[in-house]
């Protein structure tokens, strides 16, 4: 693994993008059971104005200059309720990154996706169990958090969470939805995992991999 | 899937460009996905802003024009507009009234005009929203608030729009489209699903003998699937659920009976009949009705039924607007 500079987070940042549209039938899927069925669309759109923001930036830029230019790539072209969620996460996680020039250390992460969770909180109005993505970002914030304190190579530390996010986010069929489309249909929406929490899932594993791979 | 489309992520592009270039000579675009009245800003009048995901027309933009809406912002398909194109259209359409925003109650829509209404408040524009919460069945009564804005629509900006053209204030304006809308109740049945383009597949799959009861306008689940049947008794059904909600016996109403998008008008009239029948047991006077599509959920085959409940100023409001938009005129 290179340095995490800005440069490594662009790029990660387009993997994030190549992830989520190779999942795009299998989100609009899920959200067709209980929502409006273009959960994987609106992500597709989202990461495909992402990926071309990081085509624009130079090798110079600062991770929070990259995840900021993810936020306005988010606020300027997808709409939806996921376009202003992830345009906050994104400028929380640019907020989180502040002047740092690398991102080598778990606690570096563990701070921006707490920061980005509680942004999308805040937005979303959403407490942990209401089954929207923070019910698989929470719990991963949780596992990175706890690998911080006790240390070891970012890698595994950034796969593991993605693998943490996943199990939670299979672990949201059992949920009551709280929020969104799937609100009203009460229980009909148990039995269903969430669209929102498995895309926040694939983007933590597209994290993973793309600094891995870098 | 067999659609008059291109690249399915173009979609929502190549209909901008040929909507606004057919509509050239009542409005004008603002931005990339934005879209105002020719004559805006008109000095003195309250700028109406209308809003939503594509997929719907002539709701929402179609309603751009005189009597309706002032301006517009689009989506992508079955997706609120990011803040940016509302934020657009407000400062195009602002003639120094003020602007009233008015959209169906989503999240997405909600955060995101919420959003454009704060950046254009900082810039000095007042900015009143009205959430439209028509669809009966998409909550009980005691959470009205949660409930989403579908075909209702149509009727409430009716008397937004004719309350705007009587150069009211931004105050009344908001009054009157909340009245309307605290007076509008509405219940749609679907009969089969849609395909969003970028998608590809069908939303959701119902059966060759089943119909849905209280389907959204984006192919989200209704509260019931029922054998599909002569329309006659379902149409009780959705009458029923709208008489239950309020009290509409022996009043004046406006009524819409709405296509949503893959059923034949013939059917529409079908349906007309049998809401006629239901009122007139009820002593409900229908005092202003259109039968046709208006709020669409794609090639969805279906139908929803909205009545407004009308007391004078409402009454007056509807039956004397002028209305010469896009894809809708009443003279």
């Amino acid at each position: 693994m290179a340095n995490v500079n800005g440069a490594v987070v662009a790029k990660a940042l387009v993997h994030v993008a190549k992830k989520v549209e190779e999942n795009k039938d299998y989100l609009c899927e899920l959200d067709g059971e209980v929502g409006d069925g273009d959960h994987g669309v609106s992500m597709t759109i989202g990461m495909r104005a992402v990926t071309r923001a990081m085509k624009s930036l130079d090798d110079s830029v600062t991770p929070a200059e990259v995840f900021q230019a993810a936020a306005d790539a988010y606020a300027d072209e997808v709409g939806a309720t996921i376009g202003p969620l992830y345009e906050a996460a994104f400028a929380a996680a640019a907020a989180s990154a502040g002047d740092k020039g690398q991102l080598n250390e778990i606690a570096d992460w563990a701070d921006i996706y707490d920061a980005m969770a509680k942004s999308i909180q805040v937005l979303g109005k959403a407490e942990r169990g209401d089954k929207t993505m923070l019910d698989s970002f929470f719990p991963a914030v949780d596992h990175i958090q706890a690998l911080a304190d006790k240390g070891g190579p970012l890698v595994d530390a950034l796969s593991s969470t993605a693998k943490a996010a996943l199990d939670a986010a299979i672990a949201t069929r059992d949920l009551v939805a709280k929020k969104g489309r799937a609100s009203r249909l009460g229980d009909r929406a148990i039995g269903y995992q969430d669209a929102g929490a498995t895309s926040l899932a694939i983007v933590l594993q597209g994290f993973a991999d793309g600094i891995a791979g870098a | 899937m067999k659609k008059l489309i291109n690249d399915p992520f173009d979609v929502v592009d190549e209909m901008f460009e040929g909507f606004i270039s057919a509509n050239d000579h009542i409005i004008k675009p603002v931005g990339k996905r934005s879209i105002a009245r020719l004559e805006s800003p008109i000095a003195g009048k309250v700028g109406i802003v209308v809003g939503g995901g594509s997929g719907h027309l002539p709701a929402f933009a179609g309603y751009v024009g005189k009597g309706m809406a002032d301006g517009a912002a689009f989506g992508n398909i079955f997706a609120s507009p990011p803040s940016k194109p509302v934020v657009e259209a407000t400062v195009a359409v602002n003639g120094g009234a003020g602007v009233m925003y008015t959209y169906g109650n989503y999240q997405g829509d909600c955060i995101n005009f919420d959003k454009a209404q704060d950046q254009c408040r900082e810039m000095g524009i007042p900015v009143q929203s009205v959430v439209l919460n028509d669809d009966v069945l998409s909550a009980p009564k005691d959470q009205a608030s949660k409930r989403r804005g579908i075909g209702g629509l149509f009727l409430v900006w009716h008397v937004a729009g004719a309350k705007a053209e009587q150069m009211a204030s931004l105050d009344e304006v908001v009054a009157a489209t909340q009245k309307a809308n605290n007076n509008t109740r509405t219940v749609g049945v679907g009969l089969s699903s849609c395909i969003v383009p970028a998608n590809g597949q069908p939303t959701f799959s119902l059966a060759d003998d089943e119909m849905e009861i209280g389907l959204g306008i984006h192919g989200e689940p209704g509260v019931k699937r029922v054998k599909a049947r002569g329309i006659d008794s379902v149409i009780d059904e959705i009458m029923e659920s709208i008489l239950a909600d309020l009290d509409y016996k022996g009043s004046d109403v406006a009524l819409l009976v709405n296509g949503l998008g893959g059923s034949p008008a013939e059917e529409l009239y079908v349906v007309y009949r049998r809401v006629k029948q239901i009122c007139d047991a009820n002593k409900i006077n229908i005092r202003f009705k259109h039968v046709g599509e208006q709020v669409t959920a794609l090639e969805m085959a279906g139908v929803s039924v909205s009545l407004m409940r009308l007391d004078t100023e409402l009454h007056d409001l509807i039956t004397n607007a002028v209305v010469d938009t896009c894809m809708y005129k009443k003279l």
